[in-house]
């Protein structure tokens, strides 16, 4: 992985991090393989407001269909990142 | 997951209804005494969550069609179209719609559900790009999973956030298709059909419309809120249904597209599915030709949705929307909900019970679906048993949910 990839990469990390802050959590601390819906007890409403906030954010749309292989913060950041490097 | 697991998970549903003593697949309807009225727990219960918009299940002129088909062309058909072959009235009912709605291609279903599954089946490969309200049914979003496409809502009702979500396509916004309904189901309010198809031509969308709920009761011939907006000559695909206004069981879809009809080699929800029944294709038939004979039964719809969307009002209740014939009565939790559910039951007042994820955005709702066989009385009972129930809330409903 280039240096600039693991940057976009750490990017993404921090801005999902800060997304998912004010969500309730039952790990002691949001990291990369914190589960989005075992940890943080994300229902499927919260998750839809929190993907469209993520969305606008970084300007790509993310398929649902997607989701369904989305499972920790770390997943979420591998689909962003395919998704930026796809637009680019 | 396991299958056991599985079993787990179903019971832990079904438990949470339960500890609300509100689970709706309880409620048996053990005798009809009309459309709009059955015995429920030894006691007359009007019926105003069914969906039977135009009151025509026991049309006589229907039911005579519905059993002279039985006994000209038996119980059932016995297997698919695809492999035992057409029954004339599958045909004929499928001429009707392309004549009615003025286009060359029509095909018929065998249930709403398959319809919308059928037609996005037979259409999206993977890696195809569908921009779909966050609203939309499940079987348009189960449609759009079993496709294998790329999927994403927009915001309910919004078509800037339809055109944001297009604009993010790039290049593949041009062939992607657009889905909205007519009339939502839950929340009973209408899409902005004409803006939505603005947008979706703007960027060489193609765009679907579900008119299940809007069939037969919007539109001055009935067509649904396409022919409302004044876009019937720009929608690529309608799809309906025959369980509601129809009064019957099975769906259909119809295009300008001569091409659709292509569908009948690709949709395995069309190949693999036993054919509608002879009695429940000429109910529809018959219902669909009452929906073009009798405008009346419209104009009484509409004039029920009215009355008791202004004695819900009245009563100082929350409502999703302004009139339709979907009255959702919003309320601030589920076991608010539940229990006035359960009391209005008491008072002998059907409606559907809708907690989330069933109901849109985390809201509860006692939802209302209004019928042409509904009496002025029975509206005004209806309002009278709301009223009853809402002495038992804790604060009112008007001052509650912020």
């Amino acid at each position: 992985m280039s240096y600039e990839s693991q940057d976009i990469e750490q990017e993404i990390l921090s801005t999902l991090f800060r997304f998912l802050a004010r969500f309730p959590s039952k790990a002691e601390k949001l990291t990369a393989q914190t589960s989005l819906t075992a940890d943080l007890t994300l229902d499927s409403v919260s998750m839809m407001e929190l993907l469209v906030e993520i969305e606008d954010h970084f300007d790509v749309g993310m398929p649902l269909n997607a989701m369904a292989n989305v499972h920790t913060v770390q997943d979420l950041a591998d689909q962003i990142k395919s998704l930026l490097e796809n637009r680019s | 997951m396991s299958i056991s697991d599985r079993f787990a998970e179903l019971a832990h549903i079904r438990d949470s209804l339960g500890s609300l003593a509100a689970d709706p697949s309880r409620v048996v309807m053990e005798r009809f005494l009309s459309p709009t009225e059955a015995v429920i727990g030894n006691r007359p219960t009007i019926l105003v969550g069914t969906n039977n918009y135009l009151g025509l299940t026991f049309d006589p002129g229907i039911l005579n069609a519905a059993c002279d088909a039985m006994h000209a062309e038996g119980s059932g058909t016995t297997g698919s179209r695809m492999a035992n072959g057409s029954f004339s009235s599958h045909a004929a009912l499928e001429a009707e719609f392309a004549e009615f709605y003025g286009v060359p291609s029509a095909m018929i279903f065998s249930t709403g559900y398959q319809t919308n599954l059928g037609l996005l089946m037979g259409l999206l490969k993977p890696g195809d790009k569908v921009v779909l309200d966050a609203h939309s049914h499940a079987c348009i979003y189960d449609g759009c999973r079993i496709s294998g496409a790329d999927f994403f809502a927009f915001q309910h009702n919004d078509p800037e956030d339809l055109r944001k979500r297009l604009r993010r396509l790039g290049p593949d916004a041009k062939g992607a298709l657009v889905i909205a309904e007519g009339l939502y189901s839950m929340w009973g309010d209408t899409a902005p059909l004409s803006d939505l198809c603005a947008v979706a031509k703007e960027f060489g969308a193609w765009l679907m419309v579900d008119e299940a709920h809007s069939f037969g009761v919007y539109g001055e011939k009935g067509l649904g809120l396409c022919e409302e907006a004044g876009i019937l000559d720009q929608v690529d695909f309608i799809t309906g249904t025959f369980s509601k206004s129809l009064a019957s069981m099975g769906g259909f879809c119809v295009s300008r597209h001569p091409e659709m009809k292509l569908l009948r080699y690709g949709s395995r929800p069309y190949i693999f599915t036993a054919s509608s029944s002879p009695a429940s294709i000429a109910a529809a038939h018959a219902a669909l030709r009452a929906i073009r004979s009798r405008p009346e039964l419209k104009v009484r719809l509409w004039a029920n949705a009215e009355r008791l969307h202004r004695g819900l009002t009245g009563l100082g209740y929350r409502l999703a929307s302004p009139p339709s014939p979907v009255i959702a009565v919003q309320v601030p939790s589920h076991e608010e909900a539940a229990r006035m559910w359960n009391a209005l039951l008491d008072e002998g007042v059907y409606v559907n019970l809708v907690v989330p994820p069933a109901a849109p955005e985390g809201a509860s709702l006692l939802r209302c679906s209004l019928s042409a066989g509904h009496s002025f009385a029975q509206i005004d009972s209806i309002v009278a048993a709301f009223n009853t129930v809402r002495d038992g809330a804790a604060v009112p409903l008007s001052q509650s949910a912020g």
